[in-house]
């Protein structure tokens, strides 16, 4: 926060000097008498000299004034001439305020800095708003609007008045009103006014005008207008509570996709297989790292294909993700059927294996997988904040999914696993090679995991242990929504994925997961078989 | 009726065995303590520690396969019983430092001085009494153990249900304990013992103490689960593991057994924690990652569940091989070798390397795998049951 | 197929004398119903044979009266007054109704005496068995049970190396260990061969002189052996009753098995 304003300083710094030196001589001779009078001693009079500056409405004086605020300011003993001074060797350097022209140096013994005090500093921030309300550069009245409201000074309210009058800008209008609504209720004006102003600050709603509501509240005796600013407060607040909570469902929506993502593969290894794939994460970081490779090629090679880097890796994810499935289906898992707690313990040293394999290959540290420039930033939609890339996450895990459901629901494919899955010795004596199916099915489900992969790879760190972040989410997700149904696991991963969100601001991130994770542990204890429980003598043995 | 309960169990091999670990639990000690280093009988002091760790490893083993060997519980949190046991330890050795820490505070560990607490939080009182962390190590994981399974065995989640939710529970007691505000030393856990019961922790003759501690402990440990599976409860326990839902068909409320046995053996888990603390010296919120309590279920696979010695061979073998990898330049493979472990003992040797030679030996087949094969679709309601 | 809606206390006032009782009772999974409106009575001593088509719901009925499936809806009385929808399937073993499965389930990691030793009536409760110390009248009543169902012999075999019908005849004899007062008996006879079906029969004939029997079967020779009421089930509800001959004459059940 205190960098931020301290280089916000250093900016407007640099864009007076800038402006000094675009300032033409002419002008800048007329100011100088009147720049003098800053010298003259006393705050009284300083205050004075700076109303007297203010009055040109010269562009030029906004520069002067930031550089008597920020202590810049030194008056020289000999002629009480006023100079910009910056410390340099043997003493000071000096130059015209008003021109940035070099003015030569002094000894720190011949010149006195001038002092100002909050009245002055007041002083200067309502003359300097009230130069930029006028200036011809939109940005510079839009700024100055926005400072205005925010100090909301009585004083100025003739001068919003007349900058209302002048401003064509709808947006800069509003917030001029806003902030003669905000000088308005320090002034002392009568209450009707107030009541009008506040309720111009209601209507802008948000948290910028909480704190004026709140100080009129709290400084208001006066019946109406406390009530109205009370009013005002409690609306205000209730729709900000309003859009926390949508935000919090954002948050919890993207949570929630990326659950789904990772969970969706194991969705088909576990729910509709019945393997307990402990390796689930592992093919989930393949596809991540996949996309790493991918990206490595395209910036060596051809970097202006960096933008497609993601559409690149998709297929191949799925294809290393998939493959690498298949080859542990047909090693390990086919021989395990039926014995699922053995099948966790293989699948987990298949984990242990994989996530050696990259560490040895690809170095234990996380490598770097950039955002493609669609995928950087963020907009604005209400008052919520939307960044790209978890918006095209959360697309793209439906996309996944429903593209998924069509598989398992259109296709030859997927009619074939759903019939070995329900009923094996019948579908192979229809003519359905089932072991070819088994391995299908399970590189689908890892391919897919694969897929997950190269989202993921956009939100989190890519290394080794990238998938041992996901294996017990991804567990729980299926787990919750119901083993075998795939809407289940949709459900669950959104259900988990905002619960955890609005845990999170009263019990904090950890706690929060924490809470989550006892709740899932308390309800299977209620539904064994999860939110959407298929029924029926197949998941009974 | 207990001591009448604990004799029983005390046949032959039953005897060799005990004998066997306590020998070596006092020949060891000895021969570190009553030798010269130079004699070739020496022992050297981290030796002795690094084999009395094993020991508490091969009493968690111990715990596990009572539990998944003989009631088909497959536990995937374990370890959050051991380190619940070590946090006990933990505590009681923490206030043993007294003003000895670094900030010299007479009453508050290091870890609260630098948090800024004020005073003792409730859940630390009497730790500064041995008896009372004592019965901690022993309550904490049992009480944990009996409120969860009461949860999970009434209401039959099994199989591999309850599997993730072990590991689910030993999670979220990982990101728990991370917490500064657990109260618990956070991220650092609880380290920089000084002494137990008065004795320096480092030195010789208390290392030597904790080893032969630790092999009675096993000892006792394989007594009660021999005195257990020898009686009828054991042979209840083994029949739900065959056939769960046959042994309620002849009146036996399974989850009553599923609930003593589960909760016997995470105190025992606890205990094994308990020792493992003080010769380490460290217990930090590392320990309860689920990575570590499933690496407790290999040592049960590799030695052979469904046995009683398979654990304690399988956590001496699986140890003594990490160690000799890991201080070696192939330690970067040790990840490679403990994975292939898991696949090739689940795929070639179900029954372990015990287990194995038992049948080899063949006094009498001593079990079938634990499931018959079946096809997947059936694997599935399998896993739902 | 009598559907009835007497009220509960009717419904008692029959159920006061029989061994069991089942009325109205309807079990249905995700929409399909597997039982509709059943009602069985079965008297104290009586042996009964319940036949019907596959997926009739006799196996449902059996899961029922032991507790392992709830009812929608229905009463399910034993030896009167115990309702036995409110109970779990180990209270309803220890009440005295004992179950064999169709598929034969023993325990086939122990011993065929330890099979026997384990459904022995007697502890059940954990701490019971901790420190139960096995007594002399246990163990003959073991031996005799092992003479009944002719293991004797194969007393330290494991029981995974028992043939298909040693292994049927094992979880009969686990039942008679159990002293039920009711045994469900379900397809004793699959998989048996000519000679061991015949033998079977002989086996449960002797054990209904003491005690009530349902049993459940296909083969309709061994139904003959029995001589016995039979109660036809088709579609979740009692189509037909009477001696063998009576219900093979029944139209219905001559539809149902050999017409469409
Ligand atoms: N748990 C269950 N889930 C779904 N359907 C079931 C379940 N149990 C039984 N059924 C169905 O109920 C019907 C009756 O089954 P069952 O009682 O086993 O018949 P039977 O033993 O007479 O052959 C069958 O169609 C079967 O598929
Ligand atoms: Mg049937």
């Amino acid at each position: 926060m205190v960098d931020m304003i301290s280089r916000f300083k250093t900016l407007l710094a640099t864009l007076a000097l800038v402006f000094l030196a675009a300032v033409p001589a002419a002008h800048a001779d007329d100011l100088k008498p009147l720049v003098d009078g800053l010298g003259k001693s006393g705050y009284a009079a300083l205050k004075d000299a700076v109303g007297a500056l203010a009055a040109t409405g010269d562009p030029a004086v906004a520069p002067i004034l930031q550089s008597l605020s920020a202590g810049d300011l030194y008056v020289r003993k000999s002629d009480r001439a006023v100079f910009a001074a910056t410390k340099a060797e043997g003493g000071y350097k000096l130059t015209d305020p008003a021109t940035g022209a070099d003015a030569g140096t002094a000894a720190s013994g011949e010149i006195d800095k001038i002092k100002v005090n909050n009245a002055v500093r007041e002083a200067v921030t309502a003359a300097r708003g009230s130069l930029t309300l006028m200036s011809p550069d939109i940005a510079k009245r839009r700024a100055a609007a926005a400072e205005m409201f925010r100090n909301g000074d009585p004083a100025q309210i003739p001068l919003l008045d007349q900058a209302l009058a002048k401003e064509t800008d709808a947006g800069i209008a509003a917030t001029l009103q806003l902030a003669r609504a905000a000088a308005i209720l320090k002034s002392d004006q009568p209450d009707a006014d107030k009541i009008a102003a506040i309720a111009v600050l209601q209507a802008k709603g948000g948290r910028d005008v909480l704190g004026q509501l709140t100080a009129i509240e709290a400084s208001s005796t006066d019946g109406a207008v406390k009530a109205a600013a009370a009013n005002a407060l409690s609306s205000i607040r209730g729709t900000l509570k309003l859009w926390d909570g949508a935000q919090n469902i954002l948050y919890g929506v993207s949570l929630g996709s990326v659950l789904l993502l990772a969970a969706i593969g194991l969705a088909i290894t576990f729910g509709v297989m019945g393997v307990i794939n402990m390796a689930h994460g592992e093919m989930v970081m393949l596809g991540a790292y996949t996309t790493f490779v991918v990206q490595e090629l395209i910036r060596n090679n051809v970097p202006w294909l960096f933008d497609w880097s993601l559409a690149i890796a998709l297929p191949l994810a799925f294809l290393v993700a998939g493959l690498v499935g298949v080859l542990i289906e047909r090693m390990v898992i086919r021989f395990l059927y039926g014995r699922p707690l053995e099948t966790l313990l293989a699948t987990w040293g298949v984990s242990l294996i994989l996530q050696q394999a990259v560490r040895t290959w690809f170095g234990p540290n996380n490598r770097e997988v950039g955002n493609p420039s669609w995928m950087s930033g963020a907009f604005e939609l209400g008052n919520l904040t939307i960044t790209y890339n978890r918006m095209w996450i959360v697309v793209f895990s439906l996309v996944v999914f429903a593209a998924l459901m069509l598989v398992l629901k259109r296709t030859a494919f997927g009619l074939q696993t759903r019939a070995v899955t329900q009923n094996r010795p019948m579908a192979s004596s229809m003519g359905i090679r089932t072991p070819w199916v088994d391995a299908l099915t399970f590189g689908l489900g890892s391919g897919i995991a694969g897929i997950a992969g190269v989202a993921l790879s956009q939100i989190d760190n890519v290394s080794p242990n990238l998938g041992q972040g996901y294996i017990i989410d991804s567990f729980m997700v299926v787990v919750f929504g119901g083993v075998g149904n795939l809407w289940g696991t949709l459900v669950g991963a959104f259900t988990l994925g905002i619960a955890n969100k609005f845990l999170e601001p009263y019990a904090g991130a950890v706690l929060g997961k924490i809470l989550v994770l006892v709740f899932i542990i308390l309800f299977i204890q209620k539904r064994p078989r999860g939110l959407f429980a298929l029924k029926g003598r197949a998941v009974e043995a | 009726m207990i001591t009448a309960f604990i004799l029983r169990a005390l046949d032959r091999r039953t005897s060799i065995v005990l004998a066997v670990i306590l020998g070596i639990g006092i020949l060891l000690p000895v021969l570190n303590l009553a030798t010269d280093p130079s004699s070739p009988f020496h022992v050297p002091t981290y030796v002795l520690t690094l084999l009395g760790k094993y020991l508490t490893y091969a009493l968690l083993a111990l715990s596990v396969d009572l539990v998944w060997g003989f009631c088909g519980i497959l536990s995937l949190g374990h370890g959050a019983f051991f380190a619940l046991g070590g946090y006990g330890m933990g505590m009681y050795l923490m206030r043993q430092i007294g003003d000895r820490g670094t900030y010299g505070n007479p009453i508050l560990p290091d870890f609260m001085v630098f948090l800024n607490w004020k005073e003792l939080p409730w859940f630390w009182y009497g730790f500064d009494h041995f008896w009372f962390a004592a019965l901690i190590v022993l309550l904490a994981p049992g009480l944990l153990a009996f409120v969860f399974g009461w949860f999970a065995f009434r209401s039959r989640v099994t199989g591999v249900y309850l599997s993730i939710i072990t590991q689910a529970m030993t999670y979220a007691l990982l990101l728990a304990f991370f917490r500064n505000d657990m109260g618990f030393g956070g991220n650092n856990g609880l380290t920089d013992f000084k002494d137990i019961l008065g004795f320096d922790i480092q030195a010789d003759a208390t290392r030597g103490a904790l080893f032969f501690a630790s092999a009675a402990a096993l000892a006792l440990g394989f007594w009660i689960c021999r005195a257990v599976i020898a009686s009828k409860f054991g042979k209840v326990l083994v029949a739900v593991r065959d056939a769960e839902s046959r042994t309620r068909f002849i009146g036996y409320r399974v989850e009553g057994y599923k609930l003593v046995v589960w909760t016997l053996s995470a105190m025992m888990a606890g205990v094994a924690g308990a020792l493992y603390v003080p010769q380490i010296g460290i217990i930090n919120p590392g320990e309860f990652a689920p990575a570590n309590s499933i690496e407790a279920v290999i040592w049960v696979a590799v030695g052979g569940r469904g046995t009683l010695i398979g654990p304690i061979v399988g956590a001496l073998l699986v140890n003594f091989g990490k160690t000799w990898f890991t201080s070696g330049m192939l330690a970067e493979y040790w990840l490679f070798v403990l994975g292939g472990l898991f696949v090739l003992v689940t795929l070639f040797l179900p029954k372990g390397v015990v287990g194995s030679l038992m049948t080899k030996g063949s006094r009498k087949p001593v079990e079938k795998p634990i499931e018959d094969v079946v096809a997947p679709g059936v694997a599935a309601g399998q896993a739902a049951e | 197929m009598t559907v009835t809606n007497e009220p509960t206390r009717v419904a008692h006032a029959k159920a006061r004398d029989s061994l069991l009782y089942l009325d109205g009772v309807s079990v249905s999974f995700d929409g399909f119903k597997a039982l509709r409106g059943l009602s069985l009575v079965i008297e104290p001593g009586e042996m009964r044979a319940i036949i019907g088509p596959n997926g009739a719901g006799k196996t449902t009925m059996m899961d029922v009266i032991t507790g392992k499936t709830k009812p929608d809806s229905g009463d399910v009385y034993f030896a009167g007054d115990t309702d036995l929808t409110r109970m779990d399937e180990a209270s309803i073993a220890s009440l005295g109704i004992g179950r064999k499965f169709q598929k034969p389930t023993v325990f086939e990691s122990h011993t065929v005496w330890d099979n026997i030793d384990l459904a022995l009536a007697g502890v059940r409760k954990p701490f019971a068995t901790l420190f139960h110390r096995t007594t002399k009248a246990e163990i003959a009543r073991v031996e005799e049970i092992l003479e009944t169902i002719r293991l004797i012999d194969k007393r330290d075999w494991l029981a995974a190396n028992l043939s298909h019908g040693q292994k049927q005849w094992l979880e009969i004899g686990m039942l008679l260990a159990q002293e039920p007062r009711l045994l469900l008996v379900d397809e004793p006879a699959a998989g048996m061969t000519d000679a061991e079906t015949a033998e079977t029969a002989i086996l449960l004939k002797e054990i209904a002189k003491t005690k009530s029997v349902v049993v459940v079967e296909h083969d309709m020779t061994f139904v003959r052996d029995l001589g016995v009421k039979v109660t036809v089930l088709h579609e979740g509800s009692v189509l037909s009753e009477g001696s063998l001959d009576v219900v093979s004459a029944d139209p219905k059940v001559i539809e149902v098995y050999l017409g469409r």
